[in-house]
């Protein structure tokens, strides 16, 4: 747990950055401090309290502001469905927890740190997953106190290392050459249908699921070229 | 706070739970079929690929530059933290330099 615990430390002071920004927006939209921290910790979906807050904000309707946050948060579906493989082993009430507690970001380290060694498992996910967690409460919550007195570090380019770490972590997850057509297809697909106005979480869905399928397609070509 | 405010974390909080629990329950019973078990051990490579693609989608030519200097920095070190520096410096140099 504690290997978890310091290896995700870069990814979330890029995380307490985004944060920060996220509490100084819903600050000025009317959301006090401690409601911002009660927000945090029990909806723990950065992209999605972003989008409802500032839906709620410009809109007034709160079904409206629920759907599309949730929309962006679609994609959880896919992760945590993915985790079941590092989940089985434990407890259900630890289960129950560390999927609350999953993020983007200690989810792909968790599978990154895996392929390399496969005895990473669901202390790491849950090590990681608290540090993400606390780090997104304090951020969040110190946004909305502190305001506008420190800059915004998104705006000089921050974001992007999670983008650069999400790149670095493919990397890693990429197991030999099999991988690259159903990766190209997911990439392509992804961006396509971006572009077609899908909503990025349905793409990033659909997307995968278009890679996953190329995967068994491929590999029964190749069973049937071998036999 | 607002009743609002309240209905809105309160919803968003119990939605966004349902979504992750909706996700451990379908993990749990695509594993147990034989024929979709290996939907889950590609699902994750091809769902990070999907990530950094919708954060490439409507970014602009200095931000796809920095991903492919990204890209290559990864290539040859493997290592995310590595990476993480390199992609912030490519960043900021470039949008000092082009913007």
């Amino acid at each position: 747990m504690k290997q978890g615990f310091l290896s995700i430390l870069p990814l979330a002071a890029g995380a307490a950055a985004y944060g920060f920004a996220f509490g100084v927006i819903a600050a000025q939209l009317d959301f006090p401090w401690w409601g911002i921290a009660i927000m945090s910790a029990s909806v723990h979906a950065g992209s999605s309290q972003i989008v409802a807050v500032e839906q709620f904000a410009s809109e007034g309707f709160v079904i409206g502001a629920v759907l599309a946050g949730l929309a962006l948060n679609m994609r959880y579906l896919g992760i945590i469905a993915s985790l079941n493989s590092v989940l089985k082993e434990v407890p259900l009430f630890q289960r129950l927890f560390a999927i609350h507690i999953t993020s983007d970001e200690n989810w792909a380290l968790t599978f990154a740190k895996r392929a390399k060694d496969p005895s990473i498992g669901a202390p790491f996910l849950i090590g990681s997953g608290l540090t993400m967690f606390v780090t997104w409460i304090i951020s969040t919550t110190g946004g909305a106190l502190l305001g506008q007195s420190i800059p915004n570090l998104v705006d000089y380019g921050l974001g992007f290392a999670f983008t650069a770490a999400f790149i670095a972590m493919a990397r890693a997850m990429w197991r030999n050459k099999q991988d690259t057509l159903p990766w190209v297809i997911t990439f392509v697909v992804t961006i396509l249908l971006i572009k077609l106005s899908l909503g990025s979480a349905f793409a990033i869905i659909a997307g995968s699921i278009a890679g996953v399928i190329t995967t068994g397609l491929t590999q029964q070509i190749s069973k049937k070229a071998a036999a | 706070m607002t009743d609002a405010q309240w209905f809105l974390i309160g919803t968003l909080a119990l939605g966004a739970y349902s979504i992750r629990f909706l996700g451990l329950v379908s993990g749990q019973l695509i594993s147990d079929n034989k024929h979709l078990s290996k939907f889950l051990a590609d699902l994750p490579g091809c769902l990070i690929v999907a990530l950094i693609a919708s954060s490439l989608a409507g970014a602009d030519p200095i931000t796809w530059t920095a991903a492919a200097i990204a890209f290559v920095v990864a290539l040859i070190s493997n290592h995310v933290v590595i990476t993480m520096i390199f992609g912030f410096i490519a960043i900021f140099a470039l949008k000092h330099f082009f913007i």
